[in-house]
């Protein structure tokens, strides 16, 4: 499956993905209509862009009770916008929260931009990598622990 | 919402006496002549503060202020301006910083806030899209800024608010209190957070979830492509992400303008100690960046070992770090590392926090200070203990820390003595730049509009000691000589409007000027892209000298004047004892000179002129500076 893979400790928590994101699918800037959402922890300097990971099967696929939602052979996500009432149960069927509504209450589901991603093209730290892995997505909070268990830092 | 792209087209009002807001839309005159930012925030002091009005009283009104650049993805557009009449200085105020604030405001909807009156109750301020709520902060109250962020957050069950917070020491009335974004991000120069404190407000708390469009997406994009290619080429690129600002130090140390003792030296032996490379080396895990930035240079450190183990955090920039190890002759890192942090959780201004304590050891040093006077601590130069017991002291105004909690010049006028020993700019304490190893940068301390810094003019290119830049920029190659006095009044006004230019815009001054990336070429080509204005690259350095010349008229109006566009004596009469720019003093005089005339400022007095004002669309400026008797064309009645 083609997939993002997020080096957590090379996110620099810009939000670049976010600008860039919303710009080449909306024509606007807003991180409210980004498909990529950064976590951050100032405190412990600690930053995650979430993206949809193209589990298969997908939750949020399953969730859609009028079939709105679809899965493409590239794997990604597809919106039928006809189909979709706005309910909002993908997001809440997401399992890492990469799902958003957007103001007409559609959902917002990377899409991988059709295969190359600009996100990757363009991260400034090179944090971003597009792969082919079948592995589980990673739970940032998980990958937090391990960073600064790794960087000595315990409360 | 306003014709124009880019800007988000609303001012917020929000009168903390009586508990309203007024929204009203944002003037396109005002961001064609202004462009945003300092420039909104200064044109607006001007026009509704009052002279004389009290600095930390209801009639001070607090601005924030972005840009139309803020909430794209122009690199490192990301910054907030937060201006109001400074209690430190009693003349202009105002202060800058990065992080996620500033674009968090614009999809909230707003240009710029403007905090007024004062609320009888502690209270935060949330701006939640279009609604705004005073919500109660008396839990909040002593809170440092790291535990006022969390209880924020915590109250609004939402993590992605962003915060601008004002410490304890704010709360306390320290006059050079600082405002906190994204915990470590600094607005902490001329006091704005004792303003805010004084309002009654804790913080201001927002969260935008709107858009922002451009006039002309596919030119903005082209522009933007090319500057990250230009920032990703430069040769400043590595070493600013590996060490950020902190790559300084060691450099000011090999020129000898690394001020040390309290500037008794230009030289400091144990450098190499506290420098940006040791903390990249031993301390950096991560690098971080502000919103947007393509070129971060934040970065998290962490102390592995000795007393301090344990600590961690996001900074220190050069001059906190050199503030708190040369300045004040201490070559314990981890010491500078924990005093900076405690600057930051307390809501102080590192810079003014360590002129008053190194000012203090100073005169211990020559005996004009006892212990006894000093809380019994021992304020020998590099003790550590004694420097952090009294930043701690200085945040709670107790015993010593009262004395020095309004500025050295302030101390100094309390304890009758010291005033020529304290290194400060119409009030405003120093930086970190030694001026009689850097004439030009000398001569922005001078004429600063908010006394003595640096990032009103900062010209950098004097760094070079090329005489081909001067020869190629103003047509005296002694202008970009670092020790030569000739040319520096046209470099200084040159590069004050661009600073200007670079406030009101809102990327960050180092990448977009240091790096020579926004010139006034490229700004108004990016202006056009963005916002839908037509304008011209003059057009845009007019703007500059338009938001220098009314700040100019502000602090006329409180009383400044040429003579007190002065360094401290020292520079001007004590040579450098060592180092690459030893045996030289500071002379202002004729620089001042060239800088007034080149400005249009009347030779005598500084103000400026009518002519000027009037080139600049700025005649009611003119007219009121008349009545006020403070023309220098007209006689007072």
């Amino acid at each position: 499956m083609r997939r993002i893979l997020v080096d957590a400790e090379r996110c620099a928590g810009c939000r670049y993905c976010e600008m860039l994101c919303s710009f080449h699918h909306e024509g606007k800037f807003s991180p409210s209509l980004s498909r990529v959402t950064v976590i951050k922890k100032d405190k412990y300097g600690l930053d995650y862009p979430v993206f949809c990971h193209q589990c298969d099967p997908c939750p949020s696929v399953d969730a859609c009770t009028t079939r709105a939602l679809t899965k493409t052979e590239l794997g990604v996500v597809e919106l039928n916008e006809e189909a979709c009432i706005g309910c909002g149960l993908c997001v809440d069927a997401c399992t890492f929260n990469a799902v958003k509504l957007d103001e007409a209450s559609k959902p917002l589901i990377c899409d991988l931009c059709g295969g190359e991603p600009i996100c990757v093209e363009r991260c400034p730290t090179g944090a971003l990598t597009l792969v082919d892995s079948e592995e589980e997505g990673e739970n940032p909070e998980e990958v937090f622990k391990e960073i600064l268990k790794r960087w000595g830092i315990s409360d | 919402m306003t014709d124009l792209y880019g800007y988000a087209g609303k001012v917020l009002r929000i009168d903390l006496t009586e508990k309203k807001t007024h929204v009203n839309k944002l003037d396109r005159d005002l961001a064609l002549h202004f462009l945003g930012g300092r420039g909104f925030n200064s044109k607006r002091l001007y026009d509704e503060v009052a002279p004389s009005t009290e600095p930390l009283g209801p009639e001070n009104k607090l601005m924030f202020a972005t840009s139309p650049l803020v909430g794209t993805m122009f690199p490192t557009a990301c910054r907030i301006n937060i201006s109001a009449k400074s209690p430190h200085t009693g003349i202009l105020g105002d202060t800058n910083a990065g992080g996620h604030f500033a674009p968090e405001l614009k999809f909230a909807g707003y240009d710029q806030v403007i905090l007024e009156g004062r609320s009888r109750e502690p209270v935060y301020v949330f701006i939640d899209d279009s609604d705004v709520e005073f919500r109660d902060a008396s839990q909040l109250l002593g809170k440092d800024v790291y535990e006022a962020d969390e209880l924020i957050k915590a109250d609004l069950d939402d993590r992605r608010v962003q915060t601008a917070i004002a410490g304890p020491a704010a709360e306390n009335g320290v006059r050079y209190s600082g405002i906190f974004i994204n915990l470590m991000r600094a607005a902490a120069r001329t006091g704005m957070g004792a303003v805010m404190a004084s309002k009654g407000v804790k913080a201001l708390v927002v969260r935008g979830t709107g858009s922002i469009e451009v006039a002309d997406p596919r030119e903005f994009e082209r522009i933007v492509k090319e500057i990250e290619t230009e920032i990703y080429n430069h040769e400043q690129y590595w070493p600013r992400r590996r060490m950020g600002t902190t790559r300084i130090l060691m450099m000011a140390n090999e020129a000898g303008f690394l001020p040390t003792r309290h500037y008794t030296s230009g030289v400091f032996e144990h450098a190499e100690e506290v420098s940006g490379e040791r903390l990249a080396e031993e301390y950096n895990v991560k690098v971080r960046g502000c919103f947007a930035c393509t070129i971060p240079c934040s970065r998290f450190y962490v102390v592995k070992e000795g007393k301090f183990a344990g600590l961690y955090g996001e900074g220190p920039e050069y001059e906190a770090l050199g503030s708190f190890s040369s300045r004040v002759g201490n070559r314990d890192l981890n010491v500078a590392l924990k005093a900076n942090d405690m600057c930051n959780r307390l809501g102080l201004d590192a810079l003014t926090t360590a002129e008053c304590i190194s000012w203090a050891m100073e005169l211990y040093e020559k005996g004009l200070l006892d212990k006894g006077e000093m809380d019994g601590l021992e304020l020998s130069w590099g003790n550590g203990e004694a420097i952090l017991t009294l930043i701690e002291k200085i945040a709670r105004r107790e015993g010593f820390g009262d004395i020095l909690a309004d500025g050295s010049k302030a101390a100094a006028e309390k304890l009758g003595r010291g005033m020529d020993l304290t290194m400060q700019v119409k009030g405003l304490d120093l930086i970190m730049a030694d001026p009689r190893g850097l004439k030009g940068f000398g001569l922005g301390y001078a004429v600063a509009s908010r006394g003595g810094d640096h990032l009103r003019s900062e010209p950098f290119v004097e760094l070079s000691d090329d005489p081909k830049r001067g020869e190629e920029m103003f047509g005296v190659p002694e202008a970009t000589l670092r020790l030569a006095y000739k040319g520096k009044g046209k470099l200084v006004s040159y590069f004050e409007d661009w600073c200007a230019v670079i406030d009101a815009l809102e990327p960050c001054k180092n990448i977009m000027q240091n790096m020579e990336i926004l010139t006034f070429k490229r700004a108004a080509e990016v202006i056009e892209a963005v916002t839908g204005l037509r304008i011209s690259a003059s057009e845009v350095r007019l703007a500059g000298e338009r938001i220098v010349n009314i700040e100019r008229a502000f602090n006329i109006r409180e009383g400044v004047r040429r003579s007190d566009d002065t360094l401290p004596k020292r520079f001007r009469e004590e040579t450098l004892p060592e180092g690459a720019s030893k045996g030289t003093v500071f002379e202002q005089e004729p620089m001042l000179d060239e800088y007034y005339a080149e400005r249009g400022w009347d030779q005598e007095t500084g103000i400026p002129t009518r002519q000027t004002l009037e080139r600049l669309g700025l005649g009611y400026v003119a007219d009121e500076l008349a009545k006020w008797g403070r023309s220098p064309t007209q006689k007072a009645d």
